[in-house]
């Protein structure tokens, strides 16, 4: 069968053939780069798309059906556009500021690339504390929104940029509760470890309620941390314009948009790993035969899938559901998710005491 | 030089530059941004130093809480935006007559101190252990020190609770 | 009980949300409910709605007859002065003088749609068509005379 893992052991075992050690790290090093960037290239046009013929089927629409065939070439097209466009810097904006915040929003998203694991025995780096990384990092793409709504000079960005500020750090607390408590279940932070833990079953179905608990608790802030409707309000259209991205143009707005789409890729690749296995294939405890089957599935095909599964449901949220107002979503978070999430990790705690886990 | 000195130069370089690029702004988010450069530098240097954990804490606590919150207080104050005056000579002149003082303080600390340790004793910085002599009451555990703050942090909670609570027949 | 009515709460939030995702996710599974018309493409095989409003008509029977007494009722009902009845006085076989309508003035450009018209007609000689392609170089081609030249009244139509 075949795996990427080899691929890359290869490719490493080639680039040491030829260059030596530290000159095989480096171009390592830029390999991962470009695939990394290339990655993102094509989740954001892969997503984007996704999203306009979600929302058109959902909206009973057609949604994007002209360019390329049934519409494919459509995000294509958008990006050549905004590849051409004009990036202008409005007066009296923070000239540096306005231009660093769309790179900061980015580099925010990259690093989070690094410890998810897209297949079997292949990751970026294997980082003893990965989800604690993961929610270190996450913390910084906020500080591009704050700097984008700032330096704009213009109040819709500032009041978006403080709207989204206030939900991300307070979304945040509940989000990290709900990883916490797989943390407990495996008693370790590696998220190879993570996905080791769930070969006889995932975390969903091994934690019993709890566990069901924790994951919808963390898809909920997982999309409010994402900024996505129904907790939009940072960038709610027709309040805001855009919110923090109001005066952005041209390839600065689709840095913004692309680190968008990408959070939400990782969030759910993160919600995958944690809730649903990684790219551990689909077990059934003793079936032997059955278990077989599911093995011949690439591990990435396993991953992709699930973390497009949670994509998908994320969307499904958005053109379901009203945005909702900002005391109901502070109401949502503080009164409700909070405390539920903390009396819950103190239930995952007995179950992972007592051992009643599966 | 190899790769990781040159890491670890770029490190510090990012550090000391936007350090100084932070008392020095004229503008105050300016101020706090390359404020916040400056811990990201230091976190770099932990992990440059495989300490992730401590890095990362270094980034939650302080990226993630301590400089959004001063960046929160920035936009709620006024003229956030203007221009700061630049600060009278004198003040400018004692402002590096101190900092001249506490550098070579430091420099004299460091050099007069022999460091002993030849990098052979490695303790593991790994989660568990961190875990262990956080909560461990022997040799070397932290537990009376992680209550004692947990107690000043919840006795901060609670007042932050009481201040932020208005009785209703006050304010009506 | 406080704690009773919390877990009422979220339980019934749920429910609440899960019934709208019922919906939106049908939608998304049933692609035949899809309403959107690609026009230009399907412009032979458009179908529109039985109640959208193209333009005001006036139905004429094969002896190219209308309904259509010249009461100036639609004209005093339109709100915007689309319509101008132009009145003439026939002269009945038993010698009598009756009001008719000669020329029943429409004017495309000013009318929103709004149906007032129909509505206000006693006798149903006007309508709303489902032409809706009004696009023509000169404005002047938009003011149109509704009932065709050499038409009657029908008979029994007061």
């Amino acid at each position: 069968m075949w795996s990427l893992s080899k691929i890359s052991g290869l490719i490493d075992h080639w680039l040491n053939g030829k260059l030596g050690s530290g000159w095989a790290s480096v171009a390592e090093m830029v390999i991962v780069g470009l695939c990394v960037i290339g990655l993102f290239a094509i989740l954001g046009l892969v997503l984007v798309l996704m999203e306009r013929k979600v929302s058109a089927w959902m909206q009973i629409r057609l949604g994007p059906n002209r360019v390329g065939p049934k519409g494919l070439l459509q995000s294509l097209a958008d990006t050549l556009k905004l590849l051409v466009k004009e990036g202008l810097t409005p007066d009296g904006a923070d000239k540096f500021l306005f231009n660093l915040a769309p790179f900061v929003a980015m580099i925010a998203a990259m690093l989070l690339m690094a410890p998810i694991a897209f297949a079997k025995d292949f990751q970026i780096w294997d980082v003893n504390i990965g989800v604690l990384y993961i929610t270190a990092i996450s913390s910084i793409s906020v500080i591009g929104i704050l700097m984008a709504g700032w330096s704009s000079n213009n109040k819709y960005s500032l009041l978006g940029a403080m709207r989204s500020g206030a939900q991300i750090v307070s979304y945040e607390l509940s989000a990290g509760l709900s990883i916490l408590s797989i943390v407990v279940l495996t008693g370790s932070l590696k998220v190879s470890d993570i996905i080791a833990a769930q070969q006889n079953g995932w975390w969903i179905f091994k934690g019993h309620v709890p566990a069901l608990i924790a994951f919808v608790i963390f898809i909920i802030a997982a999309t409010a941390e994402t900024n996505r409707a129904p907790f939009d309000l940072a960038e709610a259209e027709s309040e805001l314009t855009a919110g923090f991205h109001t005066e952005y143009s041209g390839m600065k707005f689709a840095l913004f948009f692309l680190a968008e789409y990408v959070n939400v890729f990782i969030v759910c690749a993160i919600g995958a790993t944690l809730f649903l296995g990684g790219w551990m294939p689909f077990h059934i405890g003793s079936w032997e035969g059955f278990n077989h089957i599911m093995d011949y599935i690439p591990s990435s095909i396993w991953f992709f899938g699930k973390t497009f599964f949670l994509i998908f449901l994320i969307m499904w949220f958005r053109w379901t559901f009203p945005r909702l107002r900002i005391d109901q979503l502070l109401n949502l978070e503080w009164k409700y998710l909070l405390p539920i999430g903390m009396v819950n990790i103190i239930l995952v705690t007995i179950v992972a005491i007592k051992g009643w886990h599966f | 030089m190899n790769g990781s000195a040159i890491i670890f130069y770029g490190l510090g370089a990012l550090t000391l530059v936007s350090a100084l690029l932070a008392v020095t702004a004229k503008k105050i988010f300016r101020a706090a941004i390359f404020l916040l450069f400056t811990l990201i530098g230091v976190a770099g240097i932990y992990f440059w130093l495989n300490y992730e954990f401590i890095a990362a804490v270094q980034i939650v606590v302080y990226v993630g809480g301590i400089v959004v919150m001063i960046i929160f207080s920035i936009f709620l104050t006024q003229q956030s935006g203007e221009k700061l005056p630049s600060p009278p000579t004198r003040r400018m002149v004692s402002a590096l007559v101190a900092t001249i003082l506490g550098f070579a303080l430091a420099g004299l600390q460091i050099w007069q101190h022999h460091f002993t340790g030849d990098g052979k004793i490695v303790i593991e910085p790994s989660v568990l252990n961190i875990g262990k002599r956080m909560l461990g009451t022997g040799d070397g555990g932290y537990a009376l020190p992680f209550e004692v703050v947990s107690m000043l942090l919840l006795a901060a909670m609670i007042g932050c609770i009481v201040i932020a609570m208005r009785s209703n027949n006050k304010t009506t | 009980m406080f704690l009773v009515d919390y877990l009422k709460d979220i339980t019934g939030a749920i429910k609440s949300l899960l019934t709208g995702m019922r919906r939106t996710g049908y939608y998304f599974t049933h692609h035949k409910e899809i309403i959107t018309q690609q026009y230009p493409d399907n412009r032979d095989t458009l179908k529109l709605p039985e109640r959208f409003r193209g333009e005001v008509v006036m139905s004429h029977n094969e002896s190219n007859e209308h309904r259509c007494t010249g009461c100036t009722a639609c004209e005093l009902a339109c709100p915007n002065g689309t319509i101008k009845v132009v009145t003439k006085f026939d002269i009945s076989p038993e010698g009598k003088k009756k009001k008719a309508v000669d020329k029943f003035i429409y004017h495309l450009e000013l009318c929103t749609m709004c149906n007032l018209c129909i509505e206000a007609c006693p006798t149903d000689a006007i309508r709303m068509a489902q032409s809706f392609e009004h696009s023509v170089y000169d404005r002047a081609e938009l003011t149109k005379v509704l009932n065709k030249p050499g038409s009657k009244i029908e008979e029994g139509v007061e």
